[in-house]
């Protein structure tokens, strides 16, 4: 898609039977291009990371957590059981509230919440445009060891987000394998970091919104 | 009755006393200094930059992107190229972006190229804008903007020439095509301050007739001729983003980490600076601890000039003893003497600690783009110094007992 979009904006002027000759090209290019792109993100088995960004009275989270944190395993689920363990931890990955406890008082409803499994390599983008291209990856590399990750994305709204003033993370009570929570956070207050753990979690807010 | 004798004493020895009260003064002194500057240098960091979202660079590490960008110290690895840049530009969640072009010097101070937003979008200090004090921002091709350092070192004022320097540390000037100085801003304490700002269009067209580093021996395309030249950047070396909204942030970051055509990196200033901390935390840790090692060598020194006094202060102690004078008395009389040296000590380092900052700051301030603020002794400062009396007092307590015991002993002898 985006090597399709660089055609366009550089064949600005260019005769409309040029362009379609360049995005033919490019069209025919982009899967070999594709395969020449290696990247890998950090992967540490125990250590998931959240991202918090609170803007009035709407918070966004999002959840990275390596399989092996979530369901104990990160190769293709083959057996049923497998299977049944990815969309059971699906489910729970899906009721955010559950796992990041936020105080009463706050009144936080989820607005959304969606949560998946992905291969470490793939990337967003690349994937969901090329048809073509995921076919080649997943033959690609089926048979290698790899990581999984899995993704949630959450959004919630608090009718009254001063009392936000704290979280407590269930999240380890869950998730038996996970040790460790990076945590980003963004609010008015700018962009802080914290570390939370397994032996204490409980992430202090006041102060923070 | 004790204090008055406890002062006499000093007094009477006032040439080592005054010594060890110097000691303890300066370790004092420094023990302050440092805290006062490792404070500062946070608080100024921190101000340096705010209500930006993200700063997009090439990808190295958040910390040398933040610090090549914003503070300009190092350099980056890579530039980002033009078309990665109306990539991001055209993203929804973009609110304002405003590229950043570095490189290029005049005297000891940096060139930047950017756009006339950077004058809207940059806030420093919790939000406040840039200020001319002179002046407008960029209009012509070859307007530059000064900071208020440059404009006070150099002495400029709006309509003066100015001539870049290719590169950083270089004697090749970009000669052919001099600016004018459009605008001077008002002091701001961040590195703006020591900044040139030129437009982004500028730093092409002052480089139409270089080529890897090096001007094209013989050729010069006349000023008017560039001025009809297409100026757009090819490259840039950062970007300062913002969001529409926060809840964005992420999502934004993410995407311009894993764009596919070239390795950015996006950082979220706030959270680059926290990392900062921590690496420099060890060395400030380490700093904190060399200064209080040498207020504790000084107050050592303090111990063995005690004991020293122990022998020729023999006599002294008999005297008083045997004008009823308890051993108490005397243990109370030593470790006063050392309180109050101490305390002396302590005051005097905090006076010249304020002494010296009302003389360097402004110094400082120019040299470093450090501001460390003159305020009363706070909730930092305070501790310390009842801290290095305590331990003055506690120290004083082996020559004290010392003392103690010699002088029960002394009474007993018949002969001294």
């Amino acid at each position: 898609m985006n090597y399709l979009r660089e055609t366009a904006v550089t064949g600005k002027g260019i005769s409309m039977k040029r362009l379609a000759i360049a995005l033919l090209a490019t069209a025919a290019v982009s899967p070999a291009l594709a395969q020449e792109h290696r990247e890998l993100g950090a992967h540490e088995h125990g250590v998931g990371r959240l991202e918090i960004a609170v803007e009035g009275s709407r918070i966004a989270i999002g959840l990275e957590a390596p399989g092996a944190d979530i369901v104990g395993f990160e190769h293709a689920a083959s057996s049923a059981g497998d299977r049944a363990a990815l969309d059971q931890a699906i489910a729970v990955l899906e009721k955010p509230l559950e796992l990041f406890v936020l105080p009463g008082g706050a009144q936080c409803v989820v607005t959304e919440a969606a949560a998946r499994l992905v291969d470490e390599e793939e990337h967003e983008h690349e994937a969901h445009d090329d048809k073509a291209h995921e076919g080649e990856k997943h033959a690609d590399h089926g048979h290698e060891a790899q990581h999984t990750e899995f993704r949630a994305n959450y959004v919630l709204t608090c009718a009254s987000p001063a009392a936000l003033t704290g979280i407590e993370f269930a999240y380890f009570k869950l998730f038996p394998n996970a040790r460790e929570l990076e945590i980003r956070l963004i609010s008015e207050k700018g962009a802080k970091s914290f570390e939370v753990g397994r032996d204490a979690p409980a992430l202090d807010l006041k102060g923070q919104l | 009755m004790i204090l008055r004798l406890a002062f006499a004493s000093l007094l009477a020895r006032s040439l080592t006393v005054g010594m060890t009260i110097l000691a303890i003064a300066l370790s004092v002194a420094l023990f302050l200094g440092v805290e006062k500057v490792r404070t500062g240098a946070r608080a100024s960091f921190a101000d340096t930059i705010s209500d930006t979202d993200l700063i997009v660079g090439a990808r190295s590490g958040s910390v040398q992107l933040l610090l090549y960008s914003v503070f300009r110290i190092g350099n980056a690895t890579n530039n980002v190229t033009w078309k990665s840049y109306r990539d991001i530009a055209a993203r929804p969640e973009v609110a304002w972006i405003v590229p950043i072009s570095l490189g290029d010097s005049h005297r000891q101070f940096r060139v930047m190229g950017t756009t006339a937003e950077f004058f809207v979008r940059y806030k420093y200090r919790g939000g406040r804008s840039l200020a001319f004090a002179q002046g407008r921002g960029l209009g012509d091709l070859y307007d530059a903007v000064v900071g208020a350092d440059v404009a006070a070192t150099l002495g400029y004022s709006v309509g003066d020439p100015i001539v870049v320097a290719h590169g950083l540390a270089s004697f090749s000037e970009h000669a052919d095509q001099p600016f004018r100085v459009a605008g001077v801003l008002a002091k701001t304490g961040t590195p703006v301050d020591r900044t040139v700002i030129v437009g982004l269009e500028a730093i092409e067209a002052i480089h139409v007739d270089w080529k890897s580093g090096a001007k094209i021996p013989g050729q010069t395309t006349p000023v008017e001729a560039i001025r009809q030249m297409d100026l757009t950047p090819t490259a840039i070396t950062a970007a300062m983003v913002g969001v529409r909204s926060r809840l964005q942030v992420f999502q934004l970051q993410r995407w311009i980490n894993q764009y596919p055509e070239e390795p950015l990196l996006a950082v979220l200033p706030g959270l680059a600076l926290q990392e900062l901390w921590q690496i420099v935390g060890v060395a400030e840790t380490a700093l904190v601890g060399v200064s209080a090692m040498v207020v504790i060598t000084a107050l050592i020194g303090m111990m063995a000039m005690i004991f020293a006094s122990l022998n020729e202060r023999r006599r002294e102690m008999a005297i008083f003893r045997a004008m009823g004078a308890r051993p108490t008395t005397i243990l109370g009389l030593f470790v006063l003497e050392a309180a109050l040296m101490a305390a002396v000590g302590a005051m005097l380092g905090a006076a010249l600690l304020y002494a010296a900052l009302a003389v360097a700051q402004p110094w400082i301030d120019a040299a470093f783009g450090l501001w460390l603020p003159l305020e009363p002794p706070g909730a930092r400062e305070v501790p310390v110094l009842l801290g290095v009396v305590g331990a003055a007092t506690l120290v004083s307590l082996i020559p004290a007992l010392r003392a103690y015991r010699l002088s029960l002993a002394d009474g007993m002898m018949v002969k001294i």
